[in-house]
């Protein structure tokens, strides 16, 4: 009900509004249509209650409205103060005393203060006045500024901060970690700050700027300022998998800040597969089983479980392994496996390739075996006796026959 | 032995005598002469491009000239030089009555067999020896090329086995000269004989093959395999196929087998290419020495029956 009575309300406003811009004058509608005041001028401060450690500056916007129609010029002062407390309004740039404000504008200048020596923990009360020189507005802001004791002070940091957000990251042992590490300075000078890390034995560790690819080992910072910096972290080789402990410190002076960073190696992974004496040959008959033995090494830095073998073999041939699959290598470890190949019985004589493929956890290797498969010599015995035989025969049936 | 260096050396005399050997061996060493230069003419173009090729020098001997290769034909021909050598040894002493004048002397009989067979097997031996050195002359003249030692052994081999080969048709031309008293009837048993050897075993071969292992589609293996085997073991009552198989690995390195069909899967296939290697001397012949051996032996039985049926014949009778 209520919705529908606005509604017409509305609908009645839209009515007139149309019926008043279609009387004469319609050029000068939208002056006519301001219904804003003559001169209308207001000054706020942005936070009027602030709570500041000791020792540090306040400094907040004073914002300018100038809601009228005419532009105003207003002069602005800060009438009261406490001891010993310096202040200043000023732009970016100068310190003002006045401040035009076009109509319809906004604008804004920078109130500053700045507490003496021991100034000790309080409130402390500030006052901006402004006025328009034929003094029509008068404006006062009270700007409320609370020290906070020294013992709330002293807790917070102050000095140098190292924040990660990624403080430990994985990968295998071949892999090169990069942290990145925020330095923050909390100093009211600038300084250099020198950058020490500390790691397992035999690891390197490197400072690098974000982005950059020199290597440094200190740092120049502004007062409170904070750049982020890359930790490059290289694993020893052959490292084990684990977690690894980082200690990173930035100091300069008296400050001086820590951050612990892990990195956990997952270990590498790696094969070597090879012959005792390096030969890759192997001589065969057919149909009879010819053995070799291979030894496969685990060269990685993790343990390689469930090594299984494969051939690639000519069709109808046999290649047989023993063990036939290896459970476990711990890392440098060796075992020797031995592998029957028994040629078909109809192969060829000639060359072959056996190619095995020692498939372990996320690593592989090929082993290539010429077999040269040959003839069975027990055919030239055979044949050698036969012609013999056929000789012996020969030779009885010269002395049977012979001398007539 | 006295009596048969006699006969050796009269049998030779008459061989080189006789115009019919001068007409055979001059058709012989034509055409070796003629194949070989094709041969070489022909392995100049084969070569060109090929990076590295081996074993060139017996692709003399195997590489088809105009028609034929020297080992197809001595495979094809070869038998009628023994034939046409001993197809009158005996029968034609016989009717012209020479042969009881020579037993009249103090010779024994088996000396006359013995030295007419060995003066036959001297003249292939001769022959042969000559043709190659011939080719093997006409090979470094026309390629620059120079035999190495596995080839010179494979062509030693390869001429051992020739000399078996046609001594063999000389024995069974000796047998049918001693069962035979007329020479043309011997002459044309002996042709017979040859000719049913050379081109009816292997046509009869595959006819048998097709009646045995029936209608083969193509795309079966097992059974094209099944159906060569059996061409393979008929073909193989033919000294000719006998022949042809032994020499086959002996002279070409690059043969792994003597079957005509040899089933290989895809990854055999691979396999094999990956080292495409020649085989050693040793290997080539230890694959053929089956059939070796059958041709010596069949050599020596030949022999043996027709110093067998001469031994026991009447011959004063005549």
């Amino acid at each position: 009900m209520k919705l529908v009575k606005s509604g017409h309300m509305g609908l009645l406003v839209l009515l007139l509004v149309i019926a008043w811009g279609l009387t004469p004058g319609l050029c000068l509608a939208t002056t006519q249509n301001d219904n804003r005041p003559a001169r209308s001028i207001t000054m706020a401060a942005e936070y009027p209650g602030v709570e500041i450690p000791p020792d540090e500056n306040v400094s907040m916007d004073l914002i300018f409205h100038n809601r009228g129609k005419s532009d105003e010029n207003v002069d602005v002062w800060v009438s009261k103060k406490p001891e010993g407390w310096k202040t200043r309004i000023k732009t970016y740039r100068y310190t003002v005393t006045g401040v035009h404000v076009a109509s319809g504008d906004d604008k804004t200048l920078t109130f500053e203060a700045e507490p003496g020596k021991d100034t000790p923990p309080g409130t402390y009360k500030f006052r901006v006045e402004a006025k328009t020189p034929d003094g029509k507005f008068k404006m006062a802001q009270n700007i409320t500024v609370t020290i906070g004791t020294k013992e709330k002070a002293e807790k917070k940091d102050r000095g140098v901060k190292l924040t990660t957000s990624y403080p430990e990251i994985r990968g295998p042992s071949d892999a090169t970690f990069e942290f990145s590490v925020e330095v923050v300075s909390k100093l009211d000078k600038d300084d250099v700050f020198n950058l020490f890390a500390q790691g397992p034995k035999g690891w390197e560790i490197n400072f690098k700027p974000a982005y950059e690819s020199k290597y440094i080992s200190s740092l120049r910072l502004k007062a409170d300022q904070s750049q982020t910096i890359a930790v490059e972290v290289k694993p020893a080789m052959m490292a084990p998998a684990g977690q690894y402990p980082i200690n990173i410190r930035v100091s300069s002076g008296g400050a001086k800040g820590e951050a612990k960073l892990a990195v956990i190696l997952t270990g590498t992974y790696g094969l070597e597969v090879g012959t005792a004496n390096g030969l890759l040959s192997l001589d065969a008959r057919r149909g009879k089983p010819a053995n070799i033995s291979f030894y496969v090494k685990n060269s990685g830095s993790a343990v390689n479980h469930d090594i299984k073998f494969m051939s690639f073999k000519p069709e109808n041939w046999k290649v047989e392994f023993k063990p036939e699959k290896i459970d476990a290598i711990e890392p440098g470890g060796l075992k020797q496996i031995e592998m029957t190949i028994t040629p078909y019985e109809d192969a060829l004589v000639g060359d072959y390739s056996v190619t095995i493929k020692i498939d372990g956890e996320k690593a592989s290797k090929t082993l290539e075996f010429r077999t040269t498969v040959k003839a069975s010599a027990a055919w030239g015995w055979i044949g050698i006796g036969i012609i013999v035989a056929v000789i012996i025969g020969l030779f009885g049936v010269f002395r049977w026959l012979g001398r007539r | 032995m006295q009596g048969i260096k006699v006969i050796f050396r009269k049998e030779l005399a008459d061989h080189f005598s006789s115009y019919r050997f001068i007409i055979i061996f001059a058709l012989i060493a034509m055409v070796s002469l003629i194949t070989a230069y094709m041969v070489g003419l022909n392995i100049r173009q084969q070569l060109e491009g090929v990076a590295k090729p081996r074993f060139i020098f017996l692709m003399l001997f195997t590489a088809p000239g105009a028609m034929f290769s020297l080992v197809q034909f001595v495979a094809f021909f070869g038998p009628l030089v023994g034939l046409i050598l001993g197809f009158d040894t005996i029968n034609r002493e016989r009717n012209e009555g020479t042969l009881s004048k020579l037993l009249a002397q103090p010779i024994y009989r088996d000396v006359v067999i013995n030295g007419k067979f060995l003066a036959g097997v001297a003249m292939i031996s001769i022959m042969l020896v000559s043709i190659v050195l011939v080719i093997t002359g006409l090979g470094l003249l026309v390629m620059g090329i120079v035999p190495g030692l596995e080839e010179i052994w494979r062509i030693l081999i390869y001429l051992v086995i020739s000399i078996i080969y046609i001594s063999f048709w000389l024995g069974v031309a000796i047998l049918f000269s001693i069962i035979f008293r007329s020479t043309a009837t011997s002459a044309l048993a002996a042709l017979a004989v040859w000719i049913f050897f050379s081109f009816f075993v292997s046509i009869g071969a595959s006819i048998l093959g097709n009646a045995l292992a029936g209608d083969t589609p193509q795309s079966d293996t097992a059974a094209v395999v099944r159906q060569a085997r059996i061409v393979k073991a008929v073909q193989l009552t033919s000294p000719m196929k006998l022949y042809t198989d032994a020499t086959a690995t002996i002279i070409d390195p690059m043969r792994k087998s003597t079957r005509s069909i040899v089933s290989m899967g895809p990854m055999e296939n691979l396999s094999m290419a990956r080292f495409s290697g020649p085989l050693p001397l040793s290997q080539s012949i230890l694959i053929v020495i089956p059939y070796l051996i059958s041709l010596v032996a069949i050599t020596i039985i030949c022999f043996a029956v027709s110093y067998m049926v001469f031994m026991r014949q009447e011959i004063r009778s005549m």
